[in-house]
């Protein structure tokens, strides 16, 4: 059986010490959080790390709180705790949803929000549902705060625009207004979803037409991706909504250049899509509210 | 297939284990007057098993002991040119590496229960993408396994075969092309013609009447092409052993469902007499055929042989995909009914994907030419089934092996004539399945179960005769396995000073619960408590023969031995009552824990401190089974397949899921009622697997999937919360108060019943398992498009 190799765990006390532990460390560390991928990847042997930087051990980077209309979850936060949190489940049910969908419960009790969008797997649920949210990464270092947009966050499979010594403290999204609709769908064969699609509608005052929307799909490519033609196509009439969303399915097919491999063909992730887009505009637009 | 990742919600407040309620079900002990036997006791091992206190191969630690890391080969089909370990033993904590070089100074390098073809590590070719190409041995894991980057192995590759098409073309490389003698316990008398000119590893041929006038006689023909997976048999516990080889002595500790068959290959390898060799297995984490018959135990041996030091190889799930894996099936078949409806021909051909050594296939093909016939009687039959060698990981027992992977095809076949006839699958069967009694099979044991009543009583648990909600549809199959149980089994007791009695068995627990059913039976032979009963197991230095544990034979076979080998002792206490009570022998009465005379009675223990004049001396009971009497009939049972399933389909994605189980197990009779239906429940389980999504797929000469994130297994969540099981207890079996084999069955027709339910819901048949989400859209869309062209 493989076995994890040795390494240090380093604890730091501030987001700045860390930040200076990673800088010194360099290709040799790495900051860890709940470790479900990172663990068992480096079990694996695919990763090679001699020193990791234990996130939980920064004060104050476990709290979920709302500021100036926004969301702040912080890096130590797990999905179990995102999912549970009263103040998601009022203000953002959608994400406790999704966070509810992830993995299986041994990985939502370690794992968290943060580390998920780190890793950068590709088959993430929060990463496709925050990019619909146009939800913000804040990175810190010594050098100073910055934030990223979910898309300029995520480069590729397993790659971020992260600098080494930065820290991703929180995330932060924006709360719906009232008129905003939101559904996340998944569909799920083996261990990791082979679908994730998430959907933002916002209405106008007659509630009878949708003023903007947003609609990401996930795991179908390298990472989470939206697709201005779809969302373009989504707004409009509700009631000639429905004869739509096969061409905005199209399109966020169109953008995701699908490929035949083990979780599919092209032809039917991109059947798929146009199957989850209608489902989550559905489920959207049943609630009264910005709900799930 | 999750329900997104529904897990279910599980209470795990703290309790008292042993209070807890056991389930009421089937139950037949108020007819029968058992005391023990036939009633849901909580299994034995429970409580240690949950605590953590149960011990597995993987707890144990010797003085000394090193840990071994295994290299294997990055490609399929290569001649090793050159292994260099002289960095891997400069790291300090390493102290051997073993090579297949190496092994050349033992009595023999290769081992094999059916063809001895397996070297126990690659010598000079190898022939598998994961095949053991050096062990590094180290005083710890992480240190093995820093080692084996620094072992530099050089390739010559070769062309290799991976499809059973590619390893029988004509200028297919053959893979072994040498001459096998026949392994010492291959379960039928043939020699092997394995590889020595082809890269066929095994052929079976079954026949009689004449197929093709019975096919001229049929007024109706189904023909088809099937196909069932490779799986992986996934237990919670990976291989693992520890191997200790001293100057004349060798043992073993392994997670082996079988030890005496493990024994046997290591006396071989090591030229050591079978008294010599110890193999030695704790609790067992899940066999499923997965752990039948040797696998790393040669290598461990091998290990400690070279380091001189006790070493423990334990594997994970990966690399335990890449050491055994089950058998495939390509299933070419046609099957005609006459005018009466009744079946007339069935014609078949089967092609295995055995991989690159024999293990268990040569059985596997032997018995899939059997099952595929089905529980009816056929009067022209011709089948040929083929093991077929490819440079892919060995394929070996897989749960219901020769069953599960022919019953998915012979199954919807049944179907698929049925919907040709105008006629519902169910009345099909029960005017086509044999009665009970039928010889349907030449020269086999007449069917000793009532397929009829089953098939009814299943029948009832899916509610047939109801129209299915809108997209729901169901579906039910049937199979009758000639269980590979072949009667060589002995046990013994002892009765202790106090009347207390300890089992010795060779049957091992893997879960299945011998532990606590011989107990039952113990208990029940001698009137004591069950409490008054302990087993120990699997010890081949301690414990009497036993085959193996596995073609579901402990009840039948080693229940029956523990009953008899109790009665021996009673008989010998009888011998010891008669000088007490100063009577004849046949005066004597038992009674519940004792014998009696008249109104004299005297405990178990007494008569034993009567005899020896001490307390505390015990007398040994023995019994030996072996095929004669009324086990000289093969099989000594057959194991029944009843199962259907409702399902519910997403016809826009293609997505199966089952609103609804239903099983029969037709067992003789329980001795554990709950476990003998959790064993239903479980086998059917993993039927659920190969049927929605398990498949082990190759990706030119690599496993692309040889792990537990893109290998699905199923889980809780996966089984419907409609599940409807029963029992049937005729007391039919040749086994301890009439009981037979069980544990298998429900597996074998689970993916045709899934299958066939797939085609009542939307009209379409699917010939490929499992029936993935994106196999049925295809088929879906393929029907779409011809009912558009029909227009």
């Amino acid at each position: 059986m493989n076995r994890l190799p040795a390494f240090t765990i380093s604890q730091p006390q501030s987001v700045a010490e860390a930040s200076e532990m990673l800088a010194s460390l360099g290709d040799s560390g790495r900051l860890y959080a709940g470790g479900t991928e990172l663990l068992a990847t480096m079990k694996e042997g695919a990763l090679l790390y001699d020193t990791l930087v234990d996130v939980k051990t920064v004060p104050g980077l476990a709290d979920i709180r709302v500021q100036d209309g926004e969301l702040w979850i912080g890096a130590a936060v797990t999905h179990f705790s995102i999912e549970t949190s009263p103040i998601v489940r009022e203000l953002l049910p959608v994400l406790s949803y999704v966070e509810s969908r992830v993995a299986n419960t041994r990985v939502r009790a370690t794992g968290t929000l943060v580390g998920n969008l780190c890793f950068a797997e590709p088959h993430s649920d929060p990463a496709t549902m925050l990019l619909c949210l146009d939800a913000r990464v804040v990175a810190q270092s010594t050098r100073g705060e910055r934030q990223l947009t979910i898309d300029e966050f995520f480069v590729g499979a397993y790659e971020t625009a992260l600098e080494e010594d930065e820290v991703v403290t929180s995330v932060v999204v924006p709360l719906p207004p009232a008129n905003w609709r939101m559904a996340y769908k998944k569909f799920q064969i083996i261990e990791r979803p082979t679908l994730g699609l998430g959907v933002v509608l916002e209405l106008n005052d007659g509630g009878d037409s949708v003023a903007t929307a947003r609609a990401a799909v996930g795991c179908v490519s390298e990472s989470p991706l939206r697709s201005s033609a779809a969302e373009a196509q989504l707004a409009g009439p509700l009631e000639s909504l429905l004869e739509r969303l096969d061409a905005a399915g199209d399109s966020l097919a169109d953008e995701a250049d699908l490929l035949d491999d083990r979780e599919g063909s092209a032809e039917y992730k991109r059947h798929l899509i146009k199957v989850f887009l209608k489902r989550a505009v559905q489920q959207a637009l049943q609630s009264d509210g910005p709900s799930r | 297939m999750s329900r997104d990742s529904d897990d279910a919600k599980v209470d795990l407040t703290p309790q008292n284990w042993s209070d807890l309620p056991v389930e009421p079900v089937t139950d037949v002990s108020h007819e029968t007057g058992f005391q023990v036997v036939n009633k849901s006791v909580p299994r034995r091992d429970g409580v240690a098993k949950v605590t953590g206190r149960a011990l597995y191969t993987s707890d144990i630690t010797l003085p000394r002991m090193a840990h071994a890391r295994i290299v294997r080969s990055p490609v399929a089909h290569a001649r090793i040119t050159s292994i260099d370990v002289s960095a891997a033993l400069e790291r300090p904590g390493v102290y051997a590496v073993l090579t297949g070089e190496d092994l050349k100074a033992l009595p023999h390098t290769h081992y094999g229960h059916a063809v001895p073809d397996h070297a126990v590590l690659a010598i000079d070719k190898v022939i598998f993408v994961g095949e053991p190409v050096a062990a590094v041995i180290a005083a710890s894991e992480r240190i093995a396994q820093q080692a084996m980057e620094d072992v530099v192995v050089e390739y010559d590759e070769l062309d290799a075969v991976i499809t059973v098409d590619e390893a029988l073309s004509p200028e297919a490389p053959v893979i072994h092309g040498r001459a096998f003698t026949s392994g010492a316990f291959r379960g039928f008398e043939e020699e092997t013609v394995a590889g020595q000119t082809s890269n066929i590893c095994e052929e079976a041929h079954v026949g009689w009447g004449d197929v093709e006038e019975g096919f001229s006689q049929a007024t109706t023909i189904v023909e088809g092409e099937y196909y069932y997976p490779m799986a992986y048999a996934y237990a919670m516990e990976p291989y693992v052993a520890v191997g200790d080889v001293s100057d004349n002595s060798l043992t073993v500790y392994s997670s082996a469902q079988h030890p005496f068959m493990v024994r046997h290959d290591l006396a071989h390898v090591f030229g050591m007499s079978l008294g010599q060799v110890r193999v030695v297995v704790p609790y067992v984490g899940g066999g499923y055929g997965s752990k039948s018959y040797t696998k790393i135990e040669p290598l461990a041996a091998a290990c400690s042989w070279w380091a001189k030091r006790p070493v423990k190889i334990q594997l994970g799930v990966e690399e335990s995909i890449l050491t055994t894996r089950g058998d495939d099936a390509l299933v070419r078949m046609r099957t005609g009914v006459d005018s009466d409806g009744r079946i007339i021909a069935r014609e078949a051909t089967i092609y295995l994907n055995s991989g690159a050594y024999a293990e268990n296939s040569p059985l596997v093909c032997k018995k899939s030419a059997n099952r595929i016939v089905g529980p009816y009687a056929i009067p022209h039959v011709k089948v040929d089934c083929y093991s077929v060698y490819t440079n892919t990981c060995p394929a070996s027992s897989f749960r219901g092996f020769g069953a599960s992977l022919v019953t998915f095809g012979a199954e919807s076949q049944i179907d698929e004539l049925a919907e040709k006839l105008g006629e519902d699958g169910l009345s099909f069967r029960l005017r086509n399945v044999a009665d009970e009694g039928e010889r349907f099979f030449p020269k086999m044991r007449g069917l000793d179960a009532n397929l009829k009543g089953d098939l009814r009583k299943l029948a009832a648990m899916l509610e047939w005769d109801a129209e299915p909600q809108a997209g729901r549809g169901k579906g039910l199959a049937v199979s009758a396995s000639d269980a590979g149980a072949h009667p060589i089994t002995t046990a013994a007791i002892k009765l202790h000073g106090d009347g207390s009695v300890t089992v010795l068995t060779g049957s091992t627990e893997l879960g299945q619960g011998s532990h606590t059913v011989l107990a039952q039976i113990a208990a029940e032979e001698f009137g004591i408590p069950l409490e008054s009963v302990q087993v120990v197991a699997s010890d081949t230095a301690i414990v009497p023969f036993e085959r193996s544990t596995g073609a579901s034979r402990t009840t039948t076979l080693m229940g029956r031995a523990v009953q008899e080998a109790c009665q021996e002792a009673i008989a010998q206490l009888c011998e010891m009552g008669s000088e007490a009570f100063g009577v004849p022998p046949e005066e004597i009465e038992q009674e519940s824990g004792g014998l009696r005379h008249g109104d004299r009675s005297m405990a178990w223990s007494e008569l034993l401190t009567s005899f020896f004049g001490m307390p505390d001396c015990e007398i040994v009971g023995r019994a030996y089974l072996r095929r004669a009497g009324d086990l000289k009939e093969l099989p000594p049972f057959w194991e029944i397949g009843c199962a259907g399933v409702e399902i519910e389909v997403d016809e826009e994605t293609g997505r199966i899921e089952l609103t609804r189980l239903a099983a029969v197990g037709d067992v003789g009779l329980a001795i554990n009622p709950a476990m003998a239906e959790g064993q239903d429940l479980g086998a059917a389980a993993m039927g659920i697997g190969t049927g929605l999504f398990e498949e082990l797929v190759y990706d030119g000469q690599q496993l692309a999937n040889a792990n537990l994130w893109d290998y699905r297994v199923p889980r809780f969540t996966d089984i419907p919360s409609d599940v409807r099981l029963e029992l049937t207890q005729d007391q039919n079996g040749v086994g301890p108060y009439g009981a037979k084999g069980g544990g298998e069955g429900s597996l074998n027709p689970m993916s045709a019943s899934i299958a066939n339910a797939l085609y009542q819901a939307t009209g379409v048949r699917v010939h490929e398992a499992p029936l993935t989400p994106e196999r049925v859209w295809q088929a879906l869309q393929a029907k779409k498009s011809s009912q558009r062209e029909a227009e």
